[in-house]
């Protein structure tokens, strides 16, 4: 009996501290670590696997090799994108650096700078491919504790963060995301116009181990006007490997050849 | 009677639970598109060194003169090669043999092979690089003319398509050495291209060395970052018997839709007729100045994802629009002259051209790309036109190419003999 009563009050000073060290969290600080979730906070490089389908039938895929770096000034990841797939594109590349878009083509030789606007994989804007910290460019104002679907139809308790862009380099104006409470795995992201048009949907989903914590290998995107529209990103081959900040500009990308 | 309601409550509740669910379901289309997503295979493509087509073209040309059609056929094969064969050490060939019935011009082949690269490059640290061999050293940030691009000077043996992006594609490299020194946010190159050669060759399989390098040339590039998203690229070109040139290269983004870009080269030299004349052996006096090339303009993307882009060009090594206007009549031999030389070194016969490009990914329906160019010469009001509808699938490709060529009859795009020509393509990678 005395067991019992000294364990129940062991887990209510646990669950008590639990709770602090929650309450403790800030909403910001939440969004924070889901950033480390998705991003190892090192360089690194994937291969992400896009295949876009509309009305239930595959319309398109791309294969492309993804080297990001985050950039010790603003935090953000600076990132070089490689087509692996279609033929046609292979070895195309494109340089992003926060607002510095370069693409380059080597048959032609020529590299042309782009603007943000000038999406290049169908209904995955660059913000969706590319690496990016969303507490470097997003202000959450809040936090509230909500169950959610996630990816894998699994009912999840989530922090429900409602974010608003901070800095001019966001790529939505307002974003909601369901992170879980516990381990702030990001499971959904709701992204919204300036009019609050829902924009996309964005599910986090099958959580592998990789690179020593469970992070999602993949993300489907869900367009906001046509739900039929969804393109699903799946990353594999996440390495820790070298960029050197030499690499992440416009004159290197004639060079750049990975082994 | 009390009882009845009693018996059936936890099925109607059980019922009501399973219709608000399956509502939920109807609801909720973000389970139907996981649904859809679940499909994804699991296949992951790996990077190929090699990338291979062939493509055969089929159009017709309807002649200034006479208005006569003629018809043309053209196979192309096309390979690139590019491995990294030991840490640091990277191999690169790249070669495309066109077949053209009839051949593309009078006195040419009907087979055109172009050797487009073969180098080595040697990755000595991670920010320093040599390579040596045939490459296509290629500068610029403009999208209808570069002025910065100085190797382009007898690099084109066989000209497919007037789309820009097709003439910096096919065309032959220079034999160089090339260095390169990175540094975060900058870079120095520098290459020397020796003179190997003095005669043409335009036989079918001839390297033809001496087209672009006939004279020794070396090229001095520095980009340095100077503020967030401003990377000026500053270069120094010399060519033997010729001043120094200067070059710069400048883009910047105006807000999320528009990149504009302003590209320069300077310096003292003759004028493009001049050259013309001296280079056949006609004595004609030296006229050096120091002249100005330029291109400037800005892209614009719009909502719906088509990007407009136009162009101011300056030539200013053309002939002004009277001398211009006039040289057909004062001498068509001159005229004849100044032609072939500006082919050659890709230059307009006048100083200002208008230049807008507009395009278009997944126009109409998903995966057929549409893009429309024009070109219009200030000093004689002729104009050229070019619109591409390009359908591509996983392996194939079918395009269909519209030109028109407009002006009067010795202005710089009314001299086209064609007319107007149509052409429709299909590509094929291996």
């Amino acid at each position: 009996m005395n067991y019992l009563k000294s364990s129940v009050v062991c887990f209510v000073i646990a669950g008590l501290f639990m709770g602090t060290a929650q309450a403790a969290q800030s909403p910001q600080e939440i969004l924070a670590a889901s950033d480390v979730v998705r991003n190892p906070d090192y360089p690194f490089g994937l291969t992400n696997t896009l295949i876009e389908y509309r009305a239930g039938k595959q319309t398109d895929t791309s294969t492309l090799s993804i080297y990001s770096k985050a950039d010790p000034n603003s935090g953000q990841f600076r990132s070089l994108i490689r087509y692996v797939a279609p033929a046609r594109d292979a070895n195309k590349l494109i340089l992003f650096s926060g607002k510095d878009l370069w693409f380059y083509d080597p048959s032609s030789k020529a590299s042309i700078r782009m603007s943000p606007q000038q999406r290049l994989l169908g209904q995955a804007s660059n913000g969706d491919v590319v690496t990016v910290n969303l507490a470097k460019d997003y202000q959450a104002v809040s936090a509230v504790e909500e169950d959610t679907q996630d990816g894998d139809r699994q009912t999840k308790h989530c922090n429900k963060l409602s974010m608003n862009a901070s800095t001019p380099d966001a790529t939505y104006h307002h974003i909601d995301m369901w992170i879980e409470v516990g381990n702030n795995h990001p499971v959904k992201a709701k992204f919204y116009t300036e009019s609050g048009k829902l924009l996309k949907t964005a599910y986090y989903r099958r959580y592998e181990k990789q690179l020593g914590i469970d992070r999602p290998t993949e993300t489907v995107i869900i367009d906001g006007l046509d739900p039929t529209w969804v393109t699903v990103m799946r990353y594999s081959n996440l390495v820790r490997r070298e960029v050197p900040d030499q690499w992440l500009q416009r004159d290197y990308l004639p060079r750049f050849k990975p082994e | 009677m009390r009882r009845k309601p009693s018996v059936f409550k936890p099925g109607i509740c059980a019922l009501m639970g399973l219709l608000a669910m399956n509502v939920y379901a109807r609801q909720d289309p973000d389970l139907d598109a996981l649904k859809v997503a679940d499909q994804m295979p699991a296949t992951v493509e790996q990077p190929s060194n090699w990338r291979l087509f062939i493509e055969a073209g089929a159009g017709v040309n309807r002649a200034r003169l006479g208005g006569a059609s003629q018809q043309f056929q053209r196979l192309s094969l096309d390979l690139q090669y590019d491995n990294s064969f030991a840490p640091g050490w990277r191999a690169v060939l790249s070669d495309r043999l066109d077949v053209s019935w009839p051949p593309q011009a009078t006195g040419l082949s009907r087979d055109i092979n172009t050797i487009k690269e073969a180098y080595l490059s040697w990755q000595v640290q991670t920010d320093q690089i040599l390579d040596l061999g045939r490459i296509n050293a290629r500068n610029g940030v403009a999208l209808g003319y570069n002025p910065t691009d100085y190797f382009r000077t007898s690099a084109l043996r066989s000209v497919v398509s007037v789309d820009p992006a097709s003439l910096k594609e096919n065309r032959q490299g220079s034999i160089m050495l090339r260095g390169q020194k990175l540094w975060n946010g900058g870079s120095l190159t520098a290459l020397y291209s020796p003179k190997l050669a003095d005669e043409r060759n335009y036989s079918s399989f001839s390297p033809d060395v001496a087209a672009t390098n006939g004279q020794d040339r070396w090229l001095l590039t520095l980009s340095q970052q100077v503020m967030d998203g401003i990377t000026p690229q500053l270069l120094l070109y010399k060519a033997e018997k010729q001043p120094v040139q200067i070059g710069l290269n400048l883009t910047a983004l105006l807000n999320d839709s528009t990149v504009v870009f302003a590209e320069w080269s300077g310096g003292r030299s003759q004028s493009s007729f001049t050259q013309a004349m001296r280079q056949i052996g006609i004595t004609y006096p030296d006229d050096s100045a120091f002249r100005n090339h330029s291109a400037t303009g800005l892209t614009y993307t719009t909502s719906n994802r088509i990007s407009l882009t136009a162009e101011l060009e300056y030539n200013g090594g053309g002939l002004d629009q009277e001398k211009w206007n006039n040289l057909g009549q004062a001498s068509l031999q001159s005229y004849g002259i100044y032609r072939r030389f500006l082919q050659g070194v890709q230059e307009t016969p006048a100083k200002r051209t208008v230049f807008v490009y507009a395009s278009r990914q997944d126009a109409l329906i998903n995966h057929l790309d549409l893009a429309a160019m024009s070109r219009y010469d200030m000093a004689d009001s002729s104009r050229m036109s070019w619109m591409e509808a390009r359908y591509h699938l996983k392996h194939t490709e079918f395009a269909l190419q519209w030109q028109r060529n407009s002006g009067k009859s010795l202005s710089n795009y009314g001299a086209a003999p064609q007319m107007q020509s149509w052409q429709l393509l299909a590509r094929y990678y291996f």
